[in-house]
């Protein structure tokens, strides 16, 4: 055989006994690919994200409010709130006043609320008012498109009406009567239609506009040009009620995102050097002295939460730097969120090193479960995008809660009392893993 | 009964690691100031006993006392006592020799004035002073052991435990390491030195412990052990066709094996060394083919265990 084709060969046997880079070289890209398919959807004809939470206080009683609502239900990509849980069993309609506390509590982002002059007399065009908690960009210039257009491709009556209304105040209601009565002779007689069925919708405001927008063949409906048209004179009170001081909130998680990422990495590699004094024969040393493992396991703990203070602070100082992220002000709380997500992906290395049986698996294993963890914890992209179940997932991820702190730091302005909840899942965590580490360190064989 | 003064006591010791058992009922004293030698081929479970003796392991039975302590509690004052060369090099290959000397050192909580002393003193004394400050993944191979060794000396233990601490050294490090070994000793410092090396064990040990497949087969100063074999001499010569019919001959007096293209013939006590020249004159071979020498301590190995060390 030629040398070339033996070498060749020598190179394939090598890598089918070494499962790790077959893990790398394969199974990690395709669980990249099927989640990130889960993501964006690519096997579905429904595209798009689903189920973010969106408030819904409706204080007209206008039907066509009521209607906008139920349209506001129908769209997948909203999880509509419309009550406010007092306890298990007691509910009630959710008011304007619960939105902020519950809004900085992270309950949701979005809120739209439809006040009693939803109509307006004074002019021509609807009054509405939004909330929101914009801490993504993405996500919120997603969501005010999808609003808009549920609000002009299944309401369209309600501009009628405002132009009913605008006239009944300008010329008085007899006259707007006999006004609309003439134009339903006058379209009957040269369109053809009951007239009675034409004043009636004339009375209602569906004058049409929702097919204004329609193509020749008025099968393919294009929204956007009657969007342009009509956003002119639908008036939206929006009202921000965090991070509105936030110069850069898609850096703010930038930073966060690709820092805590590769911290998992720094503290993992940490970990894993457990292995590296266990084949140099240091723990035989060490542990030969009034040193116990514990000693080991904590030191590691520990030097991994300097570790990732150090990278975290420094990260964040760059994103300063870089693009103006208010780091210097909540420096102190800032350091908190970041000792305690150093803490847990300490605790994560820490398992990767505990379950691995060699330095090869530990690497493999980590760099599957980083990405992972990584992409669906929101470092990458926002994880309201995600289909709702992994949605669920990313909440077990402690990605998912250190991107969580360091938003509710430099976005959200919290307070100390309102990081406690983030905290606390981040210490839970890390006790949990760490239980879990140690208990295999003393079960398994690095420190024999 | 166990001598009061041992440093080190032993008795009915069992290990095991699952189905094997790595030590299996070894028993044994080793007095303060012995340089007490484990000899055994590789496998035969001088390591375990190493790990069992520094608390690593907890032992499956019998009791293990150092320094009068009971290691598999992990007796801080029976660590304090001891001091272990690992057969690895067991070191931070990244830091600086002295870097490396004073983490040991604080692990034994050396600190201050004392620390600095003792980082200096055994760096001179294994003669890296000059290279106090060089990495030592920048280190030779020989370098790093006799650093590896001045690791385990800087709370001065009462005991030296070394495992095969010159596994791939050059004889002129190994010859450093030895005497620098040997004036420890002189000094009063104990030292069990287990290795496959009979030729080490036989240089260095006062009193010697032969260990195969977890067993003490013997154990005693070296003229005792050599004096439990059969005979007093060893003639050797070169295995060959010309030699052949001298061997069978010979085997009618004594014992014959041959190796590595040498035979070895180990006569019967009170043979006359005169029959034996007698024989090869008549088998027409010249003197200069024959050599005779003391037994070594591998004839008493191959005697006890029917194998040489080194298989």
């Amino acid at each position: 055989m030629h040398p070339i084709l033996v070498l060749l060969r020598k190179d394939f046997a090598i890598l089918l006994k070494d499962k790790v880079s077959i893990m790398i070289t394969f199974a990690v890209p395709f669980a990249m690919i099927y989640l990130f398919g889960l993501i964006f959807n690519v096997n579905s004809t429904d595209a798009g994200p689903s189920g973010i939470p969106f408030a819904v206080v409706n204080q007209s009683d206008n039907p066509a409010a009521q209607r906008l609502v139920d349209a506001l239900k129908a769209e997948k990509t909203f999880k509509v709130v419309t009550s406010y849980v007092i306890d298990k069993n007691t509910r009630r309609p959710l008011a304007e006043e619960d939105l902020r506390p519950l809004m900085r509590a992270d309950e949701f982002r979005f809120a739209l609320v439809i006040p009693k002059d939803l109509v307006r007399t004074d002019a021509i065009g609807l009054h509405l008012k939004t909330y929101s908690n914009p801490r993504n960009e993405i996500e919120s210039q997603m969501v005010n498109g999808i609003l808009q257009r549920t609000l002009f491709s299944n309401v369209p009556e309600l501009l009628g009406q405002s132009l009913q209304s605008r006239a009944r105040a300008e010329i008085g209601t007899a006259r707007s009567e006999r006004f609309n009565a003439a134009i339903a002779s006058a379209v009957a007689r040269e369109f053809g239609g009951d007239e009675g069925a034409i004043r009636a919708r004339i009375d209602d405001g569906n004058f049409g506009f929702d097919r204004l927008g329609q193509g020749q063949a008025g099968t393919s409906s294009s929204p956007s040009g009657i969007r342009d048209v009509l956003s002119n004179i639908v008036k939206i009170d929006n009202v921000q009620v965090a991070g509105k001081d936030v110069k850069s909130p898609t850096a703010t998680l930038l930073v966060g995102g690709w820092a805590i990422q590769f911290l998992l990495f720094a503290v993992t590699a940490s970990a894993t050097a457990l292995f590296r004094e266990k084949e140099h024969g240091i723990f035989q040393r060490v542990l030969s002295a009034p040193v116990t493992r514990s000693d080991i396991l904590w030191s590691k703990f520990l030097y991994g939460i300097c570790l990732g203070l150090i990278q975290l602070v420094t990260l964040f100082c760059a994103g300063q730097l870089l693009y103006k992220i208010d780091v210097a002000s909540h420096l102190p709380l800032l350091a908190l969120v970041c000792v305690f997500a150093a803490a847990a992906c300490t605790s994560f290395g820490m398992l990767i090193a505990a379950i691995s049986p060699t330095p090869e698996s530990a690497r493999g294993l980590s760099t599957f479960v980083i990405m992972l963890m990584s992409a669906i914890g929101g470092a990458w992209f926002p994880v309201s995008f995600m289909p709702e179940f992994i949605q669920r997932l990313s909440r077990l991820t402690l990605v998912f809660w250190s991107m969580e702190g360091f938003s509710q730091v430099l976005w959200a302005h919290a307070s100390l009392m309102e990081l406690l909840p983030t905290l606390g899942y981040l210490t839970l965590t890390t006790a949990l893993i760490m239980g879990v580490s140690v208990w295999r360190f003393n079960k398994g064989r690095i420190f024999v | 009964m166990n001598p009061p003064t041992a440093i080190v006591s032993a008795k009915g010791v069992v290990k095991r690691f699952g189905a094997l058992t790595a030590l299996d009922g070894v028993s044994l004293d080793i007095a303060p100031g012995e340089f007490f030698g484990l000899l055994g081929p590789n496998g035969a479970g001088k390591s375990t006993f190493m790990s069992l003796i520094s608390g690593l392991r907890p032992i499956d039975a019998g009791t293990l006392n150092v320094d009068g302590e009971g290691v598999a509690a992990g007796s801080v004052q029976a660590r304090r006592a001891l001091g272990l060369v690992p057969q690895h090099i067991a070191l931070y290959s990244e830091l600086s020799a002295e870097a490396n000397l004073r983490i040991f050192g604080e692990l034994y909580g050396l600190k201050g004035a004392r620390l600095k002393e003792r980082v200096a003193s055994l760096l001179e004394a294994v003669q890296l002073s000059d290279r106090r400050h060089d990495l030592v993944k920048e280190f030779s191979g020989g370098m790093q052991r006799r650093l590896n060794l001045a690791a385990a000396l800087l709370h001065e233990p009462r005991l030296l435990l070394c495992d095969e601490p010159t596994v791939g050294v050059d004889p002129q490090s190994r010859n450093a390491i030895f005497d620098y070994l040997k004036e420890l000793n002189r000094g009063g410092l104990t030292v069990i030195y287990s290795t496959h090396y009979m030729e080490e064990a036989t240089r260095l040990c006062s009193r010697i412990g032969i260990i195969d497949h977890g067993k003490i087969l013997a154990q005693g100063t070296i003229d005792e052990l050599l004096s439990r074999l059969p005979f007093e001499e060893e003639i050797r010569f070169p295995a060959s066709p010309e030699t052949d019919a001298l061997s069978s001959a010979l085997s009618r007096f004594g014992e014959i094996a041959t190796l590595d293209g040498v035979s070895r013939f180990r006569p019967t006590t009170g043979y006359p060394l005169s029959s034996f020249y007698t024989l090869t004159e008549g088998h027409g071979l010249p003197p200069r083919l024959f050599t005779s020498q003391r037994p070594t301590l591998e004839a008493l190995f191959l005697q006890l265990t029917g194998r040489m060390l080194r298989e």
